[in-house]
């Protein structure tokens, strides 16, 4: 490294360069869009639903309602858009033969990959507060009148929307880390897909003897229920979970890492 | 022209199929990946369900389908069939490949035809293979008090074929879905949201909605093909949601069709 160029100023140039490409990409706006609407939409849509049918659900139903994770259920589903956006931003490089541009501008690629990482994080973190904030208030919103409700004030709602958050954005760096990986959108999306759709199916309904306590509460998607979900008298405790999760990121941005300085750009 | 030609034209496209199939480097990992999950899914889950059988409700040992069971493996490999149904089509796309593909054979519904009939054999084989293995491997674990079924037992043989079917069924709708989006991103899309984010969806709405919708949701019913008993009173027949999904599979590749005919490339 020549005198003159610092960490820091290398490091500042390189922020912007990934800054500059992230926010011209049209995919990761449609994405990130497309993640918000779909937690609120979703989020208003079942909250209607059980306000339109609260008289209907029957009294074992109506006694079992938790308001917060009714509402919040769609959490099952946008660590795959999350996961996407992340994976986004580095296979799309690959996809169009950009990253060869991209570390021939800064062959330091561990700095290229913590830059990735940090927009990734702090975009995240914004759009998934946005996101679980806002389907958490229109959602209560729509339950209020017939079915039992809750607001950021009823204990264990802002932990609730806080963890969601929490999960989403590390499924976010997840994303960006299996796309180092992989270097495929399509391999990226599917892997992301089958570890937190699919996999929560399948392990859900196996019986809960002494293999499935030690293996399945330490899944990425029960971690995840951990931090928003109320019932989690079988699984880890939120803040455990979301330290091991975190634990998860470190791994596969090390593996990540490892594999981007010898292969082939 | 003489039938001589035409059978000659028939072969030598699929020859050409199948060479584009085979030489994308990611379609063997991926078949691969597919093949792996059906065979260990079978042998976890069995493992999984011998080790904690007493701890599951008498109720939901009476329902136990221990077919079902050993081939769930199917539920994740449907992502990387389906992924590999859009990439055959988009994968084209994304490079310019199918101007000369269409240029070299001008009959397009040939072409989709052999595409499809290509894709559909490897897959058929493929996981026809790996479901009977898993089948195997699962019913090896199911000794002692877990009950455990035989190839010889009613609807056994046809679960575990139907699960190469589906399966095949599954890569044709991708395919399908590709050739309609004509690009990666949006095809994967297509084809996640369709097959893994509709069902979470319905399944978030309060019961009564969702079960009505549900069992003619085109994973749903499709996977009635490798059920032996019906995971629900509301659930489709195994032929009955066969071939509801074999209808959904055909309108969207009919509707691929039309717009392949139509499009420019």
């Amino acid at each position: 490294m020549r005198e003159n160029v610092t960490l820091s100023r290398r490091a500042r140039a390189v922020l912007a360069s990934e800054w500059i490409k992230i926010s011209s990409l049209r995919s990761l706006r449609v994405t990130g869009l497309g993640a918000l609407l779909f937690g609120v939409a979703l989020a208003f849509l079942v909250c209607a639903g059980y306000h339109a049918r609260w008289h209907a659900l029957g009294v074992a139903r109506q006694a079992a309602f938790q308001p917060v994770d009714t509402n919040l259920g769609f959490l099952q589903i946008a660590p795959l858009l999350f996961g996407v956006l992340g994976a986004l931003v580095v296979t799309s490089e690959y996809g169009t033969g950009q990253i060869r541009g991209t570390f021939a501008a800064t062959p330091q690629r561990p700095l290229v990959l913590a830059a990735k990482a940090v927009l990734v994080g702090g975009l995240g973190l914004v759009l998934s507060l946005v996101t679980v904030a806002g389907a958490f208030l229109v959602g209560q919103a729509q339950l209020a009148g017939a079915a039992p409700h809750a607001s950021l004030g009823t204990p264990g709602a802002a932990g609730a929307v806080l963890g969601g958050a929490l999960y989403l954005t590390l499924t976010a760096l997840s994303g960006l880390l299996v796309g180092v990986l992989v270097r495929s959108t399509a391999v990226a999306v599917s892997t992301l897909a089958g570890v937190f759709l699919v996999l929560p199916v399948l392990v859900d309904s196996l019986p809960k003897g002494v293999v499935w306590r030690h293996t399945v509460p330490y899944l990425p998607s029960d971690l995840g229920l951990s931090l928003w979900h109320s019932r989690v008298d079988l699984l880890v405790r939120p803040l455990p979970a979301g330290l091991l999760f975190a634990g998860y990121v470190l791994v596969l941005g090390a593996a990540g890492l490892a594999l981007l300085r010898v292969r082939d750009a | 022209m003489s039938a001589r030609r035409v059978a000659t034209r028939w072969r030598a496209t699929a020859r050409s199929e199948w060479i584009k199939l085979w030489s994308v480097r990611s379609v063997p990992a991926v078949l691969e990946a597919a093949l792996v999950v059906v065979v260990v899914g079978g042998f976890v889950l069995g493992a999984g369900y011998r080790s904690g059988w007493a701890s599951l409700s008498p109720a939901d040992q009476a329902s136990f389908d221990p077919t079902f069971t050993s081939l769930r493996g199917v539920e994740l490999a449907q992502l990387f069939v389906g992924a590999l149904g859009v990439l055959a089509v988009t994968g084209e796309y994304a490079t310019g490949l199918i101007r000369t593909t269409l240029a070299a054979t001008p009959q397009r519904a040939q072409l989709f035809a052999v595409k499809a009939l290509v894709l559909g054999a490897v897959v058929w084989a493929l996981c026809t293979a790996a479901a009977f293995a898993a089948f195997a491997l699962g019913q090896s674990q199911f000794t002692g008090p877990a009950p455990h079924a035989s190839l010889g037992g009613p609807g056994v043989l046809r679960a575990v074929a139907g699960g190469g079917l589906f399966l095949t069924g599954v890569a044709l709708l991708g395919l399908a879905l590709g050739a309609l989006t004509r690009s990666t991103p949006l095809g994967l899309a297509a084809f996640f949201g369709v097959l893994l984010v509709l069902p979470l969806v319905v399944g978030l709405l309060p019961s009564g909605v969702g079960d009505r919708i549900g069992p003619y949701l085109p994973g749903e019913a499709g996977s009635q093909l490798w059920h032996v008993r019906p995971p629900s009173p509301e659930s489709l027949g195994p032929w009955q949601g066969a071939g509801l999904f074999a209808l959904y599979v055909a309108a969207a590749g009919a509707a691929a069709l039309v717009l392949l005919r139509r499009r420019d490339v």
